[in-house]
């Protein structure tokens, strides 16, 4: 016999529990037993409504009842009996349903997201991300100990890094379990991984070459590209969680970076200071890094002019002069 | 790297912030002493002739002492700073009588807070005999501390007070003199203390005289008296930690002031225009005997340092232990005695000169780069503040002498005090792979010109020195 619908009750999870195949109009929705369709809900009445087919399509006719019906959000309200469209939702009582009609329009197919093989594709790359972001922290370790540090200490620091990293995989991996009913560890290892590598080394990088060049701008670029990947990284997350809403979670995290960030500089305004960055740069490298030309104390102190303007301005009487009071002694 | 040393000195004011513990301890001092002090023990027995003409002596002594006191009490007042709207004391200070219509001389600091906000506080003053009135401010030396107040209403009884006289400069003092510092501690009372004159404070910028003798909180701006009564200083302020170790203005400038302004009129307007003259005169003096001073040999095998000569400047040097695993650092650390007192977080008027020889043969290359860095960075600048504006930064490589550093001055300007800057120079050597020298020169209340020209002078006393 044709099918010429579906109807699924589904569970909290939105996962079809009962699949009724109509094969002829109307169908009874209710209680009782009489009814095609039977719901064994306290909310729901003997006969609580109709689906039947007229000449324009099918329509929902609400029977008389404590709860009513809805279609989609929207309250049927009473005489009324408005037409379903295609893959609609209706709730009677407490249980919702689907009603599916043949010859609707079906969504085109969605690629899966297959954790386990997004995991065994970045496998090599995960591993030689590791093995980088080890010898990163190693050398950065090295880089601030003195000769004949304490072990103990030193593999202490070593170790906190590493372990606040697996806390942050874990909780994301938890995430993962519960929308993608997998504990995608190595997943999401991989995007902090790479992303917190890309910051870090980026803003390392910048700050060595803006002493090379002595163009301090160099090093607050380096901070901006390192926000920036923290935020991918973030939105990297989250899709693994939910690859079908990253374009929302684009639209929140540029937005809530955009907003922090603009209070930020606004703040950083009011109280004079650089808006990206600190007062000068200060990185020293070695002397053969440096490529920059240095020019003599006259000419260094000539070229110093124009701070006298800037100054002029910002000892301008303002009306801030009682909110300006939160920076305090300096001494 | 480099720590800011507090400013050392402790002005006289008493505030009201602190009166209300000032009878156990006195602000900015160290609590008491326990009562059972070594020094407090009685001397054993004498024989009975040296007893007697101790006993004489210090008969004749205490007599002089109570002389002193009955010359200075009509003319010795206490200088009160009251909120505007209210009787409630905000600090208080000392004062004397030194002139006719009721002229008062006392410290710039004990007025400063009518002087900066007339719209929140007012002046008042009590006589020994308990004679109250307000006061209105007449002139002040801001680099002196010193201040002239008079009367508003001075009674009929103001004439008969007299008035003090000043010592006469022809008859300088003698070290060890017994002088008597007049004025109202703590707000207990009105006291005479006895002291000894000990010259001027060495290496001074701004003359103070050494007082050997207590000076507390309350006392600032009270007279300071020989032993014919008449002024030979004026309270100021007092060693933190030290004991008798206290500072007098000298007679003179209170004296050059009442010459300038007893006649003027009583000051209505804002004082920022006069204060910055005065400041900005000061300031042209210190830095033209500043640069025409000769930068001091400096010891080290590769590095010739800026290093000031001695004269208005006191230095002192540390090093860490040499069996040091890390980096070892010679430090130096020069800075002038005497700030000006602004108002209570802002002093200025001086400068500091610092520096430090890295030497980072047990790190190596790179952990030398990245402690030198860490040293470079941690350096402060300061912030936005209620006087200052946020530093603004001039950054570059720089060469003196064959020797390239990583520069940068950063200067702020005074929001209140138009034309004048605090500025600050850090410069580090970038010319070599574990070795480096790290130094700072600051100066408070500057021109901007003056500002450039103390940059140019100290980063030009940095060289690179062949090794012999």
């Amino acid at each position: 016999m044709e099918t010429l619908a579906l109807i699924e009750t589904l569970d909290r999870d939105g996962q079809p529990r009962q699949v009724l195949r109509v094969s002829q109009w109307p169908v009874r929705i209710g209680r009782a037993i009489d009814c095609d369709l039977v719901l064994d809900d306290p909310h729901v009445a003997a006969h609580h409504a109709t689906l039947a087919l007229r000449d324009d399509g099918v329509h929902v006719e609400p029977a008389a009842s404590l709860n009513g019906v809805r279609l989609g959000r929207a309250v049927i309200a009473p005489g009324s009996t408005p037409v379903l469209s295609s893959s609609s939702t209706l709730t009677v009582g407490a249980t919702t349903l689907r009603v599916r009609l043949a010859g609707e329009v079906l969504a085109p197919e969605q690629r899966l997201l297959d954790l386990l093989q997004y995991e065994r594709r970045h496998a090599v790359t995960l591993m030689g991300l590791i093995v980088v972001a080890a010898l990163w922290q190693a050398f950065s370790l090295w880089l601030a100990s003195v000769p004949g540090a304490q072990g103990s200490a030193v593999a202490l620091n070593y170790l906190s890094a590493p372990i606040g990293l697996v806390v942050w995989c874990a909780l994301w991996a938890i995430g993962s379990m519960i929308f993608q009913r997998r504990f995608a560890f190595w997943a999401h290892l991989y995007v902090a991984l790479k992303w917190l590598l890309i910051a870090v080394v980026t803003q390392a990088a910048a700050g060595q070459l803006a002493f090379a060049l002595s163009l301090p701008f160099i090093d607050k670029l380096g901070r901006i590209v390192f926000v920036a990947a923290i935020a991918m990284m973030v939105w990297r997350h989250l899709g693994l969680l939910m690859p079908s809403r990253r374009r929302a979670f684009a639209i929140a995290i540029g937005s809530a970076v955009a907003v922090s960030g603009g209070l930020l500089l606004i703040d950083r305004g009011m109280q004079q200071q650089p808006l990206i960055g600190d007062l000068y740069l200060g990185t020293i490298s070695l002397p053969g890094v440096r490529i920059a030309r240095t020019v003599s104390a006259d000419a260094f102190v000539k070229s110093a002019a124009p701070l006298e303007k800037t100054l002029a301005r910002w000892a301008k009487p303002g009306d801030d002069d009682d909110a300006a009071e939160v920076g305090g002694d300096d001494d | 790297m480099f720590t800011r040393r507090r400013p050392r000195l402790v002005a006289l004011l008493l505030s009201a912030v602190l009166s209300a513990t000032a009878g156990a301890t006195p602000p900015g001092s160290h609590p008491p002493a326990a009562p059972a002090s070594p020094l407090a023990k009685p001397m054993p027995a004498a024989s009975s002739a040296e007893d007697d003409r101790a006993a004489e002596d210090s008969a004749n002594l205490s007599a002089s002492a109570r002389r002193i006191y009955d010359i200075g009490r009509p003319r010795l007042l206490q200088v009160r700073t009251l909120l505007r709207d209210q009787d409630s004391q905000a600090s208080v200070g000392s004062g004397s009588l030194v002139g006719p219509d009721g002229l008062i001389l006392t410290n710039y600091h004990v007025i400063s807070q009518v002087a900066l906000e007339p719209q929140r506080y007012r002046l008042n003053f009590q006589t020994v005999d308990g004679v109250t009135g307000a006061l209105q401010l007449v002139a002040f030396d801001v680099v002196h501390d010193l201040a002239l107040v008079r009367m508003a209403k001075p009674g009929p009884g103001v004439a008969a007070r007299g008035q003090f006289e000043f010592r006469p400069a022809a008859t300088p003092l003698a070290q060890g003199e017994r002088i008597f510092s007049l004025g109202n501690p703590l707000d207990v009372g009105f006291v005479v203390v006895e002291g000894t004159y000990n010259g001027l404070v060495e290496r001074s910028f701004l003359p103070q005289i050494l007082f050997s003798g207590s000076l507390n909180p309350g006392m600032s701006g009270g007279p300071v008296l020989d032993d014919r009564g008449h002024i030979v200083g004026v309270n100021v302020a007092t060693r933190r930690g030290s004991q008798q170790i206290s500072f007098l203005v000298p007679a003179e400038f209170a004296q050059a002031l009442i010459a300038r302004s007893a006649q003027a009129k009583p000051i209505t307007g804002p004082v920022e225009a006069e204060m910055a003259r005065q400041l900005l005169a000061h300031q042209q003096q210190l830095t033209s005997r500043f640069v025409a001073l000769p930068w001091r040999e400096t010891k080290h095998a590769h590095y010739s340092v800026p290093v000031p000569q001695e004269d208005f400047m006191r230095c002192w040097g540390s090093s860490n232990p040499s069996e040091s695993k890390g980096l070892s650092f010679e430090r130096s650390d020069c800075q002038m005695d005497t700030a000006i007192y602004i108002n209570e977080v802002l002093r200025t008027g001086d400068l500091a000169v610092r520096h430090e020889v890295y030497d980072g043969s047990k790190l190596g290359a790179l952990r030398f780069a990245q402690e030198a860095g860490q040293s470079f960075r941690n350096e402060g600048m300061g912030r936005r503040t209620h006087d200052l504006t946020a530093p603004k930064c001039q950054e570059d490589f720089v060469e003196s002498a064959g020797l390239p550093m990583r520069t940068v001055m950063c200067l702020r300007a005074y929001r209140r005090l138009p034309g004048l800057y605090d500025v600050a120079v850090l410069s580090q050597s970038v010319d070599a792979k574990t070795e480096g020298v790290q130094g700072r020169f600051d100066a408070r209340g500057v021109s901007f010109e003056n500002a450039m020209l103390l940059a140019r002078h100290y980063l030009q006393g940095f060289a690179w020195k062949r090794s012999p």
